[in-house]
């Protein structure tokens, strides 16, 4: 099922070589989570909210035009390091309202619909809009999921890739830089294939995998990646099946579920937030080592555990380098056939 | 006396089951046959060749979260007939002091502003939440009364609670993204998933502890049924008892909240359905509360695993679930006893 | 000689003075009736002689001892308290609110035992609340309520007894009865009474006047007209019994 995609993502990769990408047409409307947003010329300001839209910017070489960052989860990427470290960062999490109009942006990105939205912390779409201030809500966030439902939104259909595509492609548009645009696209596909095409070689078909987030304390229910969300789409593009069974997309299932259902490895997100002791990835493998019953599980055993960076699990274009990671991590296990 | 030996052992062969039964019972199955060889081979080394995954539930997951249940649910009760007994009111439960209060406080001040750098877990910061709060409440009733009369602390510890209740939703609303909300209001809604061998170490000799001084006052507790005056003409030193008893059953909560959450319904129930069942005297009430509410907590966090196959409902939503209907029943056979 | 005694006693509540210097001493055996009108202190005198409450000004006496002294147990030991208002929620038995009188004398060394039983079966035939043994509080009266309240105390088996208008509830058999039984008792009462006539048969009259002691002595020359008319704000003149010889009060407004 996976060969003909592959073959189509081949064929496609190699005519976009050739042609050229258009430069954009102003006015531009673009329709964004179901909020036509118009623009006159390429934003020359903009603020962002979420460290997804940050390194697209970056990424894009757009970071001369970013007034202001929010929303952190894990450190810069280094290739941006120097970049964003000339950038005013407003907050780690949530900005406030004011401080985000105060830089008097054309667009703001958003990386979630509960930071700008219905009922974001931040602020609602009509609030600055009302102020001639453009937001961009990524795709990821809000096609196919209902984000007045449950407590992190509800996707009603499983993640699907091109919206990060889309992501990029848009903002690329939005800001006149398609080619550059295009080009980064082609390379995430490309990333994305070789993943596909080392795992495959190395034959996961039985292989099963548990993606831990963090915990609201050391020993409780953790929060663990199920159905229809990005790490769930990480695992079954590789061909793992995930041992959750829910379809919330970080449900909190109890440790006994999981050491019974004993996955073949394990996924833990690293990340520079300590709200919660299990945030730090060196006391989830503490944890792992040392629970009566965790350290029987096979994946503790054999030491098949891989860390990964929260970023990375998020839609995002980490998640490709996430995928790359988990990719070179199974090809260096020996998996029982 | 042998027939306080006869229903001492008849206690403890009931506590007994019910521990059994929430090993036996949870997320997932396990043979009950698996389950007692597990026991046999923890208890007096019988050595079968078992599974040390399921070993590794039985004994440190079920076993530990059933022993936790049952000094929890005893602990609460028992402190709820103290509360209901001293402050002369049927409403009064072991929250009313703000602990609960104070301890989603002190819990959420940890995980949502990093307060204590990652040293204090969350268990820790519950606790000094709740026994900061009970010292509040209590200088509010000294301030605030004359005779230190049960009416003051209850309105001091009224508005102890709602003003720590309205700091954890402030601090909530204002710092948490979804999923540490999410977290934290589990956290709050009662969690025995936590629960490994310290705690045990912990809840058992504490509520265990929490029993024996509230028996030793039993006359005492029961001479308060006409009032503190009339205590006071029996012979009882009120004051001192008042402080010993409080104390005690703040501290019960407070070890108990901050191990386990917030669990309601256990505190106010349970001591109003072991008087209709036993009636007053406190030698049998204290003791029959506290069995009630070790068997009551262990059924309810069973229910609380095996209601929806995969996902864990809140302990203290279960009990509310089941304490509200039972509370309301209590009040109608109450009303018709007239 | 006095069992207990007061020397300038007095109490305040915030600026009010509810109790002004009063000295009291209650002889060994007596019946001692306090009467004045609402407000003059007569509760307020016997929660301070209880120990109930702690004086303002002045000191309590028990057997010779400062009262603050004293464990509230040994109080307790020796004397007994009938409150005016006492009533609770719960559904104890008759005879447990009566077995309650024996806290003062259990313990861990002398636990419950027969000897209890009878004594508060015995209370509980002294105040004819015998039928009521096994009856919860909240199905009696609140005449019954009151003659358990008193069984209580006489459970206790106190040297003294303190009753706060003992009488308010209760139909006329059951006060005079009650009236008769405490006074016929071996132990020195003090009784707080409405009834002026009832507080003929004390030993000894005190009476109250906004929180003095204005009179204190035998009724007879302690409830002269001029008295009823100062205190008490009432026409009375005595008139006497042909049945007995009994001087009775007859009281008109003025």
């Amino acid at each position: 099922m996976l060969l003909p995609r592959l073959t189509a993502l081949f064929t496609s990769l190699g005519l976009c070589a050739f042609a050229e990408a258009a430069p954009t047409q102003y006015p531009l409307t673009i329709d964004n989570c179901g909020t036509p947003l118009t623009f006159a010329h390429a934003p020359t300001r903009a603020v962002t909210i979420g460290q997804a839209g940050t390194e697209m910017l970056y990424a894009l070489g757009l970071g001369n035009k970013v007034a202001a960052t929010s929303l952190w989860f894990n450190d810069v990427l280094p290739a941006y390091k120097t970049q964003n470290d000339k950038v005013e960062r407003l907050a780690n999490n949530e900005p406030s309202f004011e401080a985000v109009i105060g830089k008097r942006p054309e667009l703001v990105t958003v990386e979630f619909e509960w930071m700008v939205g219905p009922q974001g912390a931040v602020g609602t779409r009509e609030q600055f809009h009302e102020l001639k201030i453009a937001t961009y809500l990524l795709p990821s966030d809000c096609e196919g999921k209902d984000n007045r439902v449950g407590a992190d939104g509800t996707r009603l259909e499983p993640f699907r890739i091109d919206t990060i595509y889309k992501s990029i492609e848009q903002l690329a548009q939005i800001f006149d830089v398609q080619d550059r645009g295009e080009q980064w696209v082609t390379e995430l596909k490309a990333k994305l294939a070789a993943s596909v095409a080392k795992v495959q070689q190395k034959g996961v078909k039985q292989a099963s995998a548990l993606v831990w987030f963090s915990s609201t304390d050391m020993n409780v229910d953790p929060f663990v990646a199920g159905h229809k969300g990005i790490p769930d789409f990480m695992l079954s593009t590789l061909g793992v099946r995930n041992v959750v069974d829910s379809d919330e997309e970080w449900p909190t299932v109890g440790w006994e579920t999981i050491a019974k259902a004993n996955p073949t490895f394990l996924v833990i997100a690293r990340m520079d937030r300590r709200r919660f002791p299990a945030d730090d990835h060196e006391k989830k493998l503490a944890f792992l080592r040392s629970d009566p019953v965790t350290r029987n599980m096979d994946a503790v055993k054999h030491n098949r555990i891989i860390i990964v960076d929260a970023m990375a699990l998020q839609a995002s274009a980490r998640m490709f380098d996430g995928l790359e990671q988990l990719a070179t991590a199974i090809d260096g296990y020996d998996l029982p056939k | 006396m042998t027939a306080t030996l006869i229903r001492t052992l008849l206690a403890l062969g009931m506590l007994s089951l019910a521990v059994l039964a929430g090993v036996a019972i949870g997320e997932t199955p396990i043979d009950p046959l698996v389950v007692l060889q597990v026991l046999a081979n923890k208890l007096w080394g019988a050595g079968y060749a078992l599974n040390p995954i399921d070993e590794g539930i039985v004994w440190n997951y079920r076993l530990t979260r059933a022993l936790v249940a049952a000094a929890c649910g005893a602990g609460l009760a028992t402190c709820g007939v103290i509360l209901q007994s001293l402050l002369r009111n049927p409403l009064a439960e072991p929250y009313l002091l703000g602990i609960s209060a104070g301890a989603s406080t002190g819990a959420v001040l940890v995980a949502l502003l990093g307060v204590g750098a990652g040293l204090l877990t969350l268990s820790a910061g519950a606790f000094v939440g709740a026994m900061t709060a009970f010292a509040l409440v209590v200088l509010l009733a000294r301030v605030s009364g004359t005779s230190g009369g049960a009416g003051q602390i209850i309105l001091a510890g009224i508005a102890g609670s709602q003003l720590f209740n309205a700091m954890t939703a402030f601090l909530i609303t204002k710092s948490a993204s979804s999923e540490q909300a999410r977290g934290i209001l589990f956290w709050l809604l009662g969690n025995l998933s936590g629960v490994r061998w310290p705690s045990v170490w912990l809840a058992v000799p504490v509520a265990v502890a929490g029993l024996v001084v509230c028996l030793w006052h039993r006359r005492a507790l029961d001479a308060f049924t006409f009032g503190v005056d009339s205590a006071a003409s029996l012979g009882i030193a009120v004051r001192r008892v008042q402080l010993v008893l409080i104390g005690c059953a703040a501290l019960v909560t407070a070890v108990m909240v901050s191990i386990v959450g917030s669990i309601g319904f256990v505190g106010l129930v349970i001591p109003h359905a072991a008087r209709l069942m036993l009636g007053t005297g406190h030698s049998r009430l204290l003791p029959a509360s506290a069995l009630g509410g070790a068997l009551f907590l262990i059924a309810a966090d069973v229910l609380s695993r095996t209601l929806i196959k995969g996902q864990v409902i809140p302990v203290g939503v279960i009990t509310a679930l089941v304490g509200a209907p039972v509370f309301a029943l209590i009040l109608i056979g109450r009303r018709n006893a007239r | 000689m006095s069992v207990l005694s007061c020397s300038g006693l007095g109490f305040r509540v915030r600026d009010a003075e509810l109790l002004n210097d009063i000295d009291l001493e209650v002889r060994l055996g007596e019946t001692l009736g306090i009467v004045g009108p609402n407000g003059s202190g007569k509760s307020t005198l016997l929660k301070l002689l209880a120990g109930l409450r702690a004086p303002a000004t002045g000191e309590v006496r028990l057997g010779g001892q400062r009262l603050g002294e004293l464990s509230r147990r040994s109080i307790a030991q020796q004397l007994a308290v009938v409150e005016q208002q006492a009533d609770t929620d719960e559904a104890i038995r008759v005879f447990d609110a009566v077995a309650l009188g024996r806290t003062p004398w259990l313990s861990a060394l002398s636990p419950w035992s027969s000897e209890d039983d009878a004594i508060v079966r015995q209370a509980l035939h002294d105040v004819d609340a015998a039928h009521l043994s096994k009856r919860t509080w909240r199905s009696l009266s609140g005449g019954e309520r009151q003659r358990v309240h008193i069984a209580r105390a006489l459970a206790q088996r106190p040297q003294i007894l303190l009753l706060d208008e003992p009488t308010n509830h209760l139909d006329i058999q059951h006060q005079l009865a009650i009236l008769r039984e405490v006074q016929s008792l071996p132990v020195t009462t003090l009784i707080a009474l409405h009834d002026l006539n009832q507080a003929l048969t004390c030993d000894r009259l005190a009476v109250l006047d906004h929180g003095r002691l204005v009179a204190l002595g035998k009724p007879l020359e302690v409830l002269t007209p001029q008295r009823l008319l100062d205190t008490f704000g009432v026409q009375a003149h005595y008139l006497t019994d042909p049945f007995d010889g009994a001087q009775i009060l007859r009281l008109r407004s003025t």
